[in-house]
């Protein structure tokens, strides 16, 4: 999996011409960005971080594993004094950020799922969003692609986003308001929201838009295809147990009477009053619906998804958690906030903009700390990040400097095979939706790390692995100290880190064995499984 | 659970509802009746996956055409018949409470399941804690070396401890014949100590001012992970260590094993045990494939009260055995019975459960019920109440919304 992206080449070939050009700067939006940011929090300390932490914070953001160790080297030899803007625009262009973000973006999705049948589809979803983000499709492109979704969800990966939700309307116009706009209207289903403006009716006009969409079992081959109903025949109905066809139009039960019929809605997008009348064919219910939430009259489209990239690089969303925002929420920052929101919009709502825009802040680029207790000042620093499941995997191969092929694109979801890489996500995967803080670590996960068999192999000291390698080739123990610890952090030991190392690997007396244990430790220690 | 979410919700201080949420929350101890009444410290949770046949099992109906060929046997309580397919059970029946007129409201396996663990409709804004998860965050030993949460055996879905976080996540064994994945040391013994102690003094030398919570975080799992492994407990978790006549009272089976195992963990103090039996799911040939299954549970199932009323601990041990939902009255084209959550069986034992006693009834056909029915939320309510934790305990999910334990459910009536 790791490859060493050929920074030699790229900073000499690219010094004089970026890569990709943007109506606004991403560098010049970033330093009005970090004024906004000073304005309204009093940013007390500005540190930078160095250029090893840039680099291996880079790395994990962008393309999802660490810098090798040839990358290590050749960056901190570079003298150029734009490297970290050259750095992230090389990696932006490297496929591999496609396939970290599209894992992301499947976990937002899935984490959610109701329906366990939807992994079917899971390989076709990472395939979509990988090929969506590596070759540019606008967010507003995205969004529209999974709200209109029709198909068989294992050749057509936007399908499965609806398929996750069975396609119930209230559970599917649920997580399309909760990813899209960040704004949780599910809580008015039974009542009036409690706390924010949304009346019961305003969620039950949103699932208007949404009754005709069912979710078919296919056989041969095995699969499930997300359909819409114009006309519903003498067919069975759905019912509580499957959606196989839907509805002509949605009625919001009477939670009062219970017995009583409901009321039948007719669409109506609860952000901007726009309406459908009663009888709008799927097509058009569904195309309107995406066109209005991807608006750029919608302000929430564009917020939701700026807050959730800048919560995942900066360490803290302007809103937490990032997927309840809306008009009753107070952003930490919110000039920043509207601010780049705007100018995202004014992008196309260009991902890539955006990463490369809020990675050219100084917010982004100070030092790291810990998660800020909640009455201290927000945006001190770049917040510590536990790794997600893939990155934590493909950091582990770039480390034994072996490949993981073979175990992606079997078609049966992340959870189904049983490949190194799902294996793991079992035990170590989490939903990036929740609060990072609340993200915790578990007793199965540092059994993993400390005794599968899988990863006690990788560190044995003979012939084959990558700990055989460096000791074959470098004789020096300090030396070979020192490059055990670039391979694994990204950065040198310090002295006191140095010492314990070759005090310990003299009290062990048996080289082999002394390193053996010393990349057990470093691999269990919290620095390998965090971002900082 | 941090104070900071609770904080951040303004409404929370001013909602009427949500003060009750956040004192409750605030009480480690509920002192209500419940908790008074009950001195119960472990719950085994026998899981019929599939959904089992009620026909087969608990409510034959030799009399009905619905019934088929199942005949019955009488129980050790006069008046009691259930499937002549369970003859051990029949033997146990003084400490089971069977209650015959349990509904549901989902028809789905993984829709069912979810509802019978949590109690709610599976949504993608709130996972709910799964039954395990509430009762050893209110009743577990925190101080245990040995997870307070096991799960054992493969099934359809294992469910979380969703918003109460990873800490209450169940410890899951594939089989109870092998011991916990990664759970053997892969150096000896002192070779591990060595290096968890070099893994210390380099987090110490490596660690920053701003890099300390999760240092310390990984260092307080570390410790637990390493007190798990390295505990003499650990041979808890090894059936092997039972005599021959012990393992073979239990009989054969994943099932069997997995019965005997929940026995030892409770012996050591785990709090809650769920033991999975699966392939329920009859659609055809029922009648075969459910003696087939009787046979699997049957023994175990009796053996493992009986054990533990022998320890003494049944008093304190609630076991359950439920499924998802029951089958269809009518026997299908292929001798199969389909999905039916209109009217199927639980049976309840010990932690206080009145033994020897049928609750509820369905009309001759098996069709409808005809006396005392019982939602799935009342069930839940009723074993929270075995537990001595109060079902209204609020919870707060990760948007500031207060989540009951079991919403409208109530304790069902004579089963203690």
């Amino acid at each position: 999996m790791t490859k060493h992206l050929n920074l030699v080449f790229f900073l000499a070939l690219w010094c004089f011409s970026p890569l990709v050009s943007f109506a606004q700067s991403p560098i010049e939006i970033a330093q009005k960005i970090d004024e906004l940011l000073v304005s309204e929090t009093i940013v007390s300390q500005t540190n930078i971080c160095d250029d090893e932490t840039f680099l291996r914070r880079a790395f994990f953001d962008i393309v999802g594993q660490p810098p090798s160790l040839e990358d290590v080297l050749v960056y901190g030899l570079e003298p150029s004094v734009n490297k970290r803007s050259l750095l992230i625009e090389f990696l932006l262009t490297d496929k591999t950020y496609g396939a970290n973000w599209s894992r992301y973006w499947r976990d937002v999705i899935m984490f959610r799922r109701t329906n366990d049948q939807s992994l079917l589809g899971v390989a076709a979803l990472e395939s979509y969003l990988t090929d969506a983000l590596n070759n540019g499709v606008s967010w507003d492109r995205i969004a529209v692609d999974f709200i209109t979704a029709k198909g068989d969800i294992r050749e057509d990966g936007r399908a499965v986003f609806i398929a996750a939700q069975q396609g119930r309307p209230e559970e599917t116009v649920s997580e399309i308001s909760r990813i899209f706009l960040g704004i949780q209207i599910q809580c008015a289903q039974c009542h009036d929201h409690p706390t924010d403006r949304w009346k019961q009716e305003q969620f039950h006009e949103l699932v208007a838009f949404f009754p005709r969409v069912a979710l078919r079992p296919q056989q041969e081959p095995r699969s499930f295809v997300v359909t819409a109903t114009d006309f519903v025949g003498r067919r069975r109905t759905a019912n509580a147990n499957n959606r196989f066809v839907g509805t002509l139009e949605h009625t919001m039960p009477n939670l009062v009477e219970p017995t009583q019929p409901g009321q039948v809605m007719t669409p109506k997008f609860f952000v901007s009053g726009q309406t459908l009348p009663a009888g709008t064919s799927d097509a058009v219910r569904r195309d309107s619906l995406a066109r209005w939430i991807t608006s750029p009259d919608n302000p929430w489209f564009a917020k939701a998804v700026t807050n959730r990239v800048w919560a995942e690089l900066v360490g803290e969303g302007f809103y937490e958690p990032v997927d309840d925002i809306g008009p009753d929420r107070t952003p930490s920052a919110p000039k920043t906030m509207d601010y780049l929101a705007t100018e995202f919009t004014l992008s196309g709502y260009d991902i890539k903009w955006l990463m490369q825009t809020i990675m050219s802040t100084q917010a982004y680029q100070r030092s790291s700390l810990d998660r800020r207790n909640y009455d201290q000042i927000p945006f001190q620093a770049n917040t510590i990040q536990p790794l997600r499941s893939d990155q934590l995997f493909d950091s582990m191969m770039s480390v034994f400097e072996i490949s993981d092929a073979g175990s992606e694109g079997t078609g049966q979801g992340p959870r189904r095979s049983q490949s190194p890489r799902n294996v793991f996500a079992d035990v170590f995967g989490y939903d990036p939706n929740d609060p990072r803080g609340d993200v915790t670590v578990s007793i199965p996960q540092s059994l993993a790390m400390m005794n599968s068999t899988f990863i006690n192999e990788q560190i044995q000291a003979r012939q084959g692995t990558m700990l055989s390698r460096l000791l074959q080739e470098v004789q020096s123990d300090r030396a070979a100290v020192q490059e055990l610890y670039l391979r694994v952090f990204s950065r040198r030991p310090n002295r006191k880190e140095l010492n314990t190392s070759l005090a310990y690997i003299k009290q062990v007396a048996n080289r082999g064995e002394s390193f053996e244990d010393l990349l057990w430790a470093l691999l269990n220690s919290a620095e390998f499984k965090t971002r900082r | 659970m941090t104070t900071h979410q609770i904080n951040r919700r303004s409404w929370l201080q001013t909602s009427a509802t949500a003060l009750t949420s956040v004192a409750a929350w605030k009480s480690p101890i509920i002192a209500n009746a419940a908790a008074m009444r009950t001195n119960a410290k472990a719950c085994i949770l026998l899981w019929m996956g599939g959904g089992p046949s009620q026909f087969e099992t608990f409510s034959p109906k030799p009399d009905h055409a619905n019934g088929g060929e199942t005949t019955v046997t009488s129980t050790a309580v006069s008046g009691i018949q259930i499937s002549s397919q369970l003859p051990a059970t029949a033997a146990a029946m003084k400490d089971l409470c069977l209650i015959r007129s349990v509904h549901g409201p989902e028809g789905s396996h993984p829709r069912a399941s979810y509802v019978s663990h949590t109690g709610y409709l599976p949504t993608a804004s709130v996972k709910h804690p799964t039954i395990g998860a509430h009762v050893v965050q209110h009743i577990g030993d925190q101080e245990s070396e040995l997870p307070s949460f096991v799960h054992i055996g493969r099934s359809r879905g294992v469910f979380s401890a969703g918003l109460l976080g990873v800490e209450y996540d169940p410890f899951i064994l594939n089989s109870a014949n092998q011991m916990p994945a990664n759970t053997e040391l892969s150096t000896s013994k002192d070779r591990y100590v060595r290096r968890l102690g070099l893994l210390e003094n380099l987090e110490d030398d490596g660690s920053t001012e701003g890099s300390r919570q999760f240092v310390k975080a990984n260092r307080n799992l570390y410790g637990k992970a390493s007190r798990l492994v390295l505990s003499p407990q650990m041979k808890t978790f090894d059936i092997t260590q039972e005599r021959s006549d012990v393992r073979s009272s239990y009989g054969d089976g994943n099932f069997a094993a997995g019965c005997l195992m929940a026995r030892r963990l409770v012996e050591a103090g785990v709090t809650f045990i769920e033991v999975a039996s699966s392939n329920w799911d009859t659609h055809f040939d029922n009648a075969s494939r459910t003696n087939t299954l009787c046979q699997e549970v049957d023994k175990p199932y009796a053996q493992l009260l009986a054990d533990l009323k022998q320890r003494g601990l049944l008093d304190t041990t609630l076991v359950i055995w439920m499924g998802e939902f029951g089958r269809t009255p009518r026997i299908n084209s292929r001798a199969g019975r389909d999905h039916y959550p209109r009217a199927f069986n639980v049976a309840l034992a010990g932690a206080g459960v009145q033994g020897g006693q049928v609750i509820g009834a369905t009309d001759a056909s098996g069709n409808n019920i005809t006396d005392q029915p019982v939602s799935v939320n009342d069930l839940l309510t009723t074993i929270y109440d075995a537990l001595g934790i109060d079902s209204f305990h609020e919870n707060i999910s990760r948007i500031g919304r207060p989540i009951q334990i079991v919403e409208d459910g109530e304790i069902i009536d004579g089963v203690f």
